[in-house]
């Protein structure tokens, strides 16, 4: 089973998020925050983050670069409600770019290809 | 003395005195006056003073010197006054050209008028001159302007024209400016070409005349060491003039006359007089061709400020953007987010519940509502982003590419096949990439119904005129030209909201940038779209 972190500054979303992705097959943890979402990487493995761009203090783009640094083999997926980041260079770190929809078949789909292309990966 | 003569008379007739001519009737009355005007000089007189000297009369040798005397006055008299009637034409020139060079701020209009001053006739009368102006920036004189006649039979042609015309200075200048100011340019472009002389050489005879500010007279040229033989070939003439044009102490340049036809004498006098002559010409060159820069600066100012206010209302504008940006974003946080939630949560009930649940309609009807207005909200938020586009120069072929990637998953999952045929050595476009891949995405996944039994889209470039042509052939969707000119107005469509904005986008994004978007039913089989792509910035609004 693969684990997922869920980082959104919204408990709604980060509840749909879970149930959601739950009900896919996924182990979800979430975090409000940066700060929290790094207190829940010490330690701990997750095949995924999807993380929001905009969060409280640290912006969910400084946390993908400080990710791409310090947990290089966990892929990120930016999940934004604005579509203008998909053109930011700094996005482009990222593995995948959703933009929030209530429809979560695109964030689905999207993971479902962002952990495919890692397996393939660590398969060599 | 004889009494047969008349002198002693104080009244003579005509018939008495042979100097008296026409006009000086006068003076038959009027003794004392004919006397010293007109009876010292007559042979009558002389003969009667002669035969007075026979007569050993003392007074005779004291007669004759006191009338030799008054003689050598009156020639000088008369020489005097000829000097000074010579000096009053010229004066009366010099103060025609003055007020004319006064009055004019345009600097051919000054050439003209200083050129013909001193070639025409009524004026200096010198065959032929070149004005050379001083070019600070490149350090040398550089020959400007010629006039006069190439050859003799020239001359004769334009002297005979100027004699038949008999036209003033002002008359001759205009003329010129007018017919042969260019022709004359012409004519001399070859010696103008030559007259180029750096400001630094120091001992050529013309730089001497320049820096020294005062007119050089040219004789023999030829034998001349401190004149080169160059100049002396070009000129052609043993003598010619160097008249340096001084302004507010200011060398603007020279001006060499001679006469390579005449080859008459230039005199001091000449030189004399074209010196006087050439202040008022420098000044008046100086003026215009500071007119001209202050011109150009006025120009330069204008535009200046016509940039700066577009500017301004380019800032105001950017201010007003940047408002809309920020409530959209604002309406993107606080709309999208809640939403999401309502959206997803009630998909999530609508999938645990049982299809015999009575309130899974209800269900249903949120998902759709708030599918319908995650639409909405994509729409204004592409409708904000369209309108402040950032263009630049895009490879066409990569935006078409680029479009066709990113809706191949959809347009394969509707049934529909795409394909793309680029044009050949096709310039980059300059646009706003953003906009236009939105639009090849929008056009490629509108909302009219394809009803066509043909399921294809075929895309193809191909260079124009300054622009690159796409030709969008979508040969599925079908509609009137009435429908589809109703569907490219913004807000106009009958349908709800977030379900018809598409292409009507796509126009107002495109009209912003400058580039027109057609859309055409009935010319091919489904809907052809031409889309033309500006290849330079020039061609923007």
């Amino acid at each position: 089973m693969s684990r997922l972190l869920v980082v959104d500054d919204e408990a709604n979303i980060r509840l749909l998020y879970a149930e959601e992705l739950k009900d896919e097959g996924y182990e979800v943890v979430t975090a409000a925050s940066s700060a929290e979402a790094s207190e829940k990487l010490q330690g701990c493995t997750f095949d995924l983050a999807i993380l929001d761009i905009k969060l409280k203090n640290e912006s969910g783009i400084e946390l993908l670069q400080r990710l791409v640094k310090e947990r290089h083999d966990m892929p990120v997926i930016l999940c934004s409600a604005f579509s203008c980041y998909k053109d930011d260079f700094s996005a482009w770190l990222a593995d995948g770019y959703v933009v929030k929809s209530g429809d979560l078949t695109e964030l689905k789909q999207e993971i479902a290809r962002v952990l495919a292309k890692k397996a393939l990966k660590a398969r060599g | 003395m004889d009494r047969e003569c008349c002198w002693y008379r104080d009244v003579i007739e005509q018939a008495d005195c042979p100097n008296i001519s026409e006009g000086e009737e006068e003076l038959l009355i009027l003794k004392h006056q004919r006397l010293t005007e007109k009876c010292c000089d007559c042979p009558v007189f002389i003969e009667s003073l002669a035969r007075l000297h026979d007569s050993a009369n003392p007074l005779a040798t004291i007669l004759s010197e006191v009338l030799s005397e008054n003689c050598r006055q009156k020639n000088q008299i008369q020489s005097l006054v000829s000097f000074l009637d010579s000096k009053t034409l010229e004066i009366r020139f010099l103060h025609e050209l003055g007020s004319i060079l006064q009055s004019s701020v345009d600097l051919d209009e000054v050439l003209s008028v200083a050129l013909t001053a001193i070639t025409a006739g009524k004026g200096f009368g010198m065959n032929r001159a070149f004005l050379l102006l001083c070019d600070r920036e490149e350090g040398v004189l550089k020959g400007y302007i010629g006039i006069g006649p190439r050859n003799m039979e020239e001359a004769s042609q334009v002297w005979d024209e100027i004699i038949q015309n008999d036209m003033d200075l002002q008359t001759l200048a205009q003329n010129f400016r007018l017919n042969k100011l260019s022709s004359e340019r012409a004519k001399f472009q070859d010696v103008l070409e030559q007259l180029t002389i750096p400001l630094t050489d120091k001992n050529h005879i013309v730089i001497k005349a320049l820096d020294g500010k005062r007119p050089i007279m040219v004789e023999g040229a030829y034998q001349r060491t401190d004149v080169p033989s160059e100049l002396s070939r070009l000129l052609g003439v043993e003598t010619f003039l160097l008249l340096p044009l001084v302004s507010r102490n200011r060398c603007i340049g020279i001006i060499i006359a001679d006469n390579c036809i005449t080859h008459r004498s230039i005199t001091e006098e000449d030189m004399r007089s074209l010196e006087t002559f050439g202040f008022p010409v420098a000044f008046a060159i100086e003026r215009a061709s500071l007119y001209d820069k202050l011109h150009v600066e006025l120009n330069r100012v204008t535009e200046a400020g016509r940039k700066l206010k577009e500017q301004q209302e380019l800032i105001v504008r950017m201010e007003n953007m940047a408002l809309v940006g920020r409530i959209t974003s604002s309406i993107a946080h606080s709309v999208r987010n809640p939403l999401m939630v309502i959206g997803g949560f009630a998909r999530s009930m609508l999938k645990n519940s049982p299809v015999s649940d009575p309130k899974r309609s209800f269900i249903e009807s949120i998902v759709a509502e708030t599918r319908q207005l995650e639409g909405v909200l994509d729409e204004i938020l592409n409708y904000s982003d369209s309108l402040y586009p950032t263009r630049d120069f895009w490879d066409v072929n990569q935006l078409i590419e680029g479009a066709l990637r990113d809706t191949a998953d959809i347009m394969k999952s509707l049934g529909y096949a795409t394909g793309y045929t680029p044009g050949h050595a096709m310039l980059p476009v300059y646009i706003d990439f953003k906009q236009l891949s939105y639009c090849l995405r929008t056009v490629l996944q509108n909302d009219i119904n394809g009803t066509g039994s043909d399921r294809s889209i075929a895309i193809s470039s191909q260079s124009g005129e300054n622009c690159v042509i796409l030709r969008i052939e979508d040969h599925s969707r079908h509609t009137s030209q009435i429908e589809l000119d109703h569907l490219l107005i913004p807000f106009s469509e009958s349908r709800d909201l977030g379900t018809g904005l598409g292409l009507a986008l796509c126009k107002t994004m495109l009209e912003k940038q400058g580039i027109p978007f057609v859309a055409q039913a009935g010319l091919i089989e489904g809907i052809l779209y031409t889309i033309t792509l500006p290849t330079c910035k020039e061609e923007q609004p």
